[in-house]
């Protein structure tokens, strides 16, 4: 050993006459190989080796070399190069042949209860393998950038005693305050993610085409966007490829899918038939990757744009903002800088477009800088209009994947003592004819290794099977990384690993038999174990009771949601989206020719609809007079036709809906939630002001309805009178969808035949909002079917030991003239107790749970004693079950077997 | 006992061997033998050949001096024995009788040594 510590030192006191920067063999690799070399070899392997590094560093790159070291490490290990002290315990060695011969007996010989343990193992190396993949896959995000410590968000952040909250939109001009007079700040670039002008789905075709195809996933960007977030461009530039005004980058795929085999740079596509403004294609980006947020196939530019998106100026918080700063900029620093500078040069701004409240925003609003990273999960919780994974959900799974594996360790413990005193006769004779305690304890860690790679292996093929529906369920492309070179390499160590610790403690016991005893058939040790053995079944079924509590609470919040009333009429509306693309004239036109139709009782034309995928406009409100005294509150505000209140079957509850009449012009219709913000007890023919000086006077106040997730409070609503120019909602009157749906066809073909028609249930749509609480309750589920069968199999391997150790109790007693359900009552009582103990347990953490989940939503349903006593059934109901089938055996066998050896 | 035949890798190995002469060590060897036959081989793979090749009495070795490429580390260098020698000659004969009593190409070739 001496010896080859000297090389490691002569190694970095002569340093190979640097002909590579920065490159050395890995240390690593080295150690381990000095480890296991024999001490005189180690100067001429580790100069053979060094040699070789160095020349494939040279030819090839570092990296190789490095990797190729750790090749010709491993490859060293043969018997001529081993130190023979480090390996001398051969015939140990050789043992394992015949151990695991014997662990393959052993497994075919019980076939049932082999593959209870290997099976069970296996379901629940499958869920550690699949939650895995997804809590990896959620922590991903975002981390690929080069110059990672450098790109941010910029959010506005208020605190005011108690009062907290961090949102993202700014204004538009303050990128050039940005630019000029923050030099720590390299790149800005404005971004439009919500649902204003082209954002989302459009019609899209080419410039001689006529033929319009439906595409999704647009959004606006400044050209400085595709720098900061490095994306990568096939074609065109980083720098100009969104500089010009009206450019477009698009997606390779969907180059490939409208300018196959070509390079598109330069073509001009139409959105919506609007011919006066088409977008020239500026460059071809790589796809963007699943793992970052950002997620589309088309980049608008906000350069130069005279209308909408780009255009608006301090009165309107319309963009998030994304910037890179130069490197080593002190993030608290520049944090800071920005509430400076917006002191000094964005005040004065901000009071000539006559903004209110700029005290309350010198006084408490400042800027946080989000690090890209953090932008998928988001757990500094900044409003957005982006989807985002839930950080809690992560750490949850990752949490109930560990809970699951231990379960299944504690299993495969309990199942491998379980049934010892077969065992415990080969432990006895192997005694006898000489085998040492550790070669014992080596056979049994041999054994339960072997065993834990069997259930590797099959967990693995469990997962690949349920990859697909997994991947439904939490809504991923995950994809098991077989062809990374890592993958195999730690799941075989992991069930090393696994099969060690969870082997280690039967392999102590069974080798602790005193061959005479167990020769007898004696095997003592009671009382002390059974204190872990049920305090593990009480563990287990407690997590039962748990789960099954929360998945019946999310599936009856989530029925609630489906049947409550929401204050209007999803059923029997159909939203004909895409009409974007033709004349205003015609629209009504298709109103007109729509209501002909039979079965079609009424139409709207407006893009605002209580579900999921309308448009979103706010804006502050106050009543007439009170602008520069009251705070202001924020409200949606939707253009709606006097057909709509009548088409979603909502209800006035005072005054009156709007008429054709030009006076109705400036009428509003608010909800009584806005009402209450008001504080108006008179409301019709008052009047309110918003944020641009409008005056409105309220005619109609309408109920309150769910126009956001069912989740959340209504928001203060006001409807002004306006047309729509994007979709059209029909109420259908007759149960004959397909006729009317024909119909419906054919009069769109009429008025625009290139295009085909988009339509959507609404119902359909309403249940889409509820996907995340709809899988969360779909994932609850399968983990408590997991955790059922975890906690099945543990049962099991307690009753299967208890029975065996009672064996002969049983056997004497029948003989005496028990009757098999009293020996049944005698051998399920004990288990009975302790079920009883989990729910009793597990009732009150469930109901503190539930509430926990259900705190964070509005509308929630009353937690009563029904879901209790059926997830106390259901554990009780299981529990008995999985004990009947060995304490049935036990009590129906004849006792002549058992007592047959006394 | 020990074993006296030659494996193929073990032939090939002997004759490197000799071609290298004073340069015979296990990385040189490997890298001759990657770049004669086209075939990636590990140097731990050489070695043990060139440990059993020594073994058997066909090879001796002897540590030379130090160079800074190595990082002042001395080579094994390695020499085909007096017995290696005969080893390598019978299995050359033995292969040339086999090809003289091939018929298809007995008359064809023309093997000069």
């Amino acid at each position: 050993m001496k010896n080859s510590k000297n090389h490691i030192n002569s190694e970095s006191n002569l340093p190979p006459s640097g002909r590579i920067k920065g490159g050395t063999p890995p240390r690593l690799a080295e150690k381990l190989l000095l480890w296991f070399l024999k001490d005189e070899l180690a100067e001429e392997v580790l100069g053979d080796l060094d040699e070789k590094f160095y020349s494939t560093a040279e030819k090839h790159s570092t990296r190789k070399a490095k990797r190729n070291y750790w090749f010709q490490v491993i490859h060293y290990l043969r018997p001529f190069a081993l130190k023979s002290t480090k390996f001398r315990n051969l015939t140990a060695t050789f043992m394992i042949g015949h151990f695991l011969k014997i662990s393959w007996r052993t497994l075919l010989r019980r076939k049932v209860f082999s593959s209870i343990k290997i099976g069970g193992f296996a379901i629940g190396i499958a869920a550690c393998i699949l939650i895995s993949l997804f809590v990896r896959h959620e922590l991903s995000y975002d981390k690929h950038y080069r110059h990672q410590e450098q790109i941010f968000r910029i959010a506005n952040q208020y605190s005011n005693a108690g009062d907290f909250g961090r949102w993202t939109n700014l204004q538009g001009p303050f990128k050039p305050i940005l630019e000029d007079y923050v030099p720590e700040i390299e790149l800005v670039a404005k971004t439009v993610f919500w649902k204003w002008g082209d954002v989302g789905e459009n019609h899209v075709r080419k410039q001689e085409s006529v033929n319009n195809i439906y595409e999704s996933g647009f959004f606006y960007a400044d050209p400085e966007l595709l720098e900061i977030l490095e994306i990568p461009l096939l074609y065109g530039d980083q720098k100009t490829a969104l500089s010009q005004p009206n450019s477009i980058v698009i997606s390779k795929s969907k180059a490939e899918k409208f300018f196959p085999g070509t390079n598109p740079v330069g073509e001009q596509l139409i959105l919506n038939d609007n011919s006066n403004q088409p977008y020239t294609i500026g460059g071809v980006m790589e796809d963007l990757p699943s793992t970052t947020h950002l997620q589309g196939d088309y980049i608008l530019t906000l350069k130069d744009r005279k209308s909408g998106p780009g255009s608006t100026g301090w009165c309107c918080s319309n963009y998030t903002f994304y910037i890179k700063t130069i490197a080593g900029a002190n993030k608290k620093a520049l944090e800071q800088k920005l509430v400076e500078i917006r002191d000094t040069y964005v005040m004065d701004l901000l009071a000539a477009e006559g903004v209110s409240e700029l005290d309350d925003m010198r006084n408490y609003r400042s800027f946080y800088l989000q690090p890209i990273a953090n932008v998928h999960l988001n757990p500094e919780e900044i409003g957005d209009y982006q989807q985002h994974g839930q950080e809690d959900l992560v750490w949850i799974f990752g949490g109930i994947a560990l809970i699951i594996l231990v379960l299944a360790c504690l299993n495969f413990i309990n199942l491998s003592t379980a049934k010892s005193i077969q065992r415990a006769k080969e432990v006895g004779l192997r005694k006898v004819v000489g085998s040492v305690r550790t070669g014992l304890i080596r056979q049994f860690l041999v054994e339960s290794i072997f065993y834990s790679l069997i259930s590797v292996i099959l967990g693995l093929a469990i997962a690949s099977i349920a990859l697909p529906t997994f991947n439904q369920l939490a809504d991923k492309t995950l994809v098991l990384p077989v062809n990374n070179f890592w993958f195999i390499p730690s799941l075989a160590l992991a069930a090393i690993i696994i099969g060690f610790i969870s082997g280690i403690y039967p392999a102590l016991y069974l080798s602790r038999f005193s061959p005479i005893d167990a020769l007898k058939g004696k095997t003592k040790t009671r009382g002390k174990n059974s204190l872990v053995r049920n305090g593990m079944v009480v563990f287990q079924f407690t997590a039962t009771v748990i789960l099954v509590i929360c998945s019946l609470v999310l599936h009856k919040q989530f029925n609630h949601y489906m049947n409550q009333s929401l204050g209007y009429e999803k059923d029997q509306v159909i939203n004909i989206l895409g009409l974007n693309t033709i004349e205003a004239s015609e629209r009504d036109l298709l109103k007109e020719e729509l209501l002909r139709l039979p079965g079609i009782s009424s139409a709207t034309l407006a893009d605002y609809l209580p579900v999921s995928g309308g448009r979103i406009t706010n804006a502050a409100f106050w009543n007439e007079g009170r602008k520069e005294l009251d705070p202001s509150f924020e409200a949606a505000t939707w253009r709606v036709d006097e057909d709509y209140i009548e088409t979603m079957g909502m209800k006035l509850t005072q005054g009156r809906n709007f008429t054709k009449q030009a006076s109705d012009s400036s009428a509003i219709i608010i909800n009584e939630s806005m009402l209450n913000q008001l504080l108006l007890d008179d409301p019709i023919g008052k009047q309110v002001v918003d944020m641009f000086n409008n005056k409105r006077t309220i005619i109609g106040v309408v109920k309150d309805f769910n126009f956001e997730s069912l989740a959340t409070n209504v928001r203060p609503l006001a409807m002004t009178r306006g047309k729509g120019f994007n979709t059209i909602s029909i109420k259908i009157s007759t149960n004959e969808l397909a006729e009317v749906t024909s119909s419906i066809g054919k009069t769109w073909d009429n008025i625009k035949p290139n295009q085909p028609i988009r339509y959507s249930f609404m119902d359909d749509r309403f249940e889409r909002m509820y996907t995340s609480l709809l899988k969360a309750k779909n994932i609850f589920i399968i983990f408590s079917i997991l955790s059922i069968t975890v906690a099945c199999l543990g049962l099991f391997a307690l009753s299967a030991y208890t029975v065996e150790q009672r064996s002969k109790e049983v056997s004497v007693r029948k003989v005496l003239g028990a009757s098999v359900s009293r020996l049944f009552t005698l051998l399920a009582k004990d288990f009975i107790k302790l079920i009883f103990i989990a729910i009793v347990i597990g009732i009150p953490v469930g109901w503190a749970l539930s509430e926990e989940i259900l705190q964070g939503m509005a509308n929630t349903i009353d937690l009563n004693w029904s879901i209790f006593l059926v997830s106390a059934l259901v554990a009780f109901g299981i529990a008995l079950f999985t004990i009947s089938y060995e304490s049935v055996r036990a009590a129906i066998a004849n006792p002549a077997e058992k007592l047959r050896s006394e | 006992m020990k074993e006296t035949k030659l494996g193929d890798f073990e032939e090939t190995l002997l004759l490197l061997v000799g071609i290298l002469d004073k340069e015979a060590y296990a990385f040189r060897i490997a890298e001759e033998f990657e770049s004669q036959t086209q075939r990636a081989v590990s140097i731990g793979a050489v070695h043990s050949t060139l440990n059993r090749l020594g073994e058997k009495g066909f090879l001796s070795s002897e540590m030379s001096g130090a160079t800074a490429e190595r990082g002042g580390r001395r080579k094994r260098i390695y020499t085909i024995t007096a017995s290696g020698q005969r080893v390598l000659e019978e299995s050359r004969d033995f292969k040339m009788s086999l090809w003289n009593q091939f018929p298809a190409f007995a008359g064809n070739l023309k093997f000069n040594f």
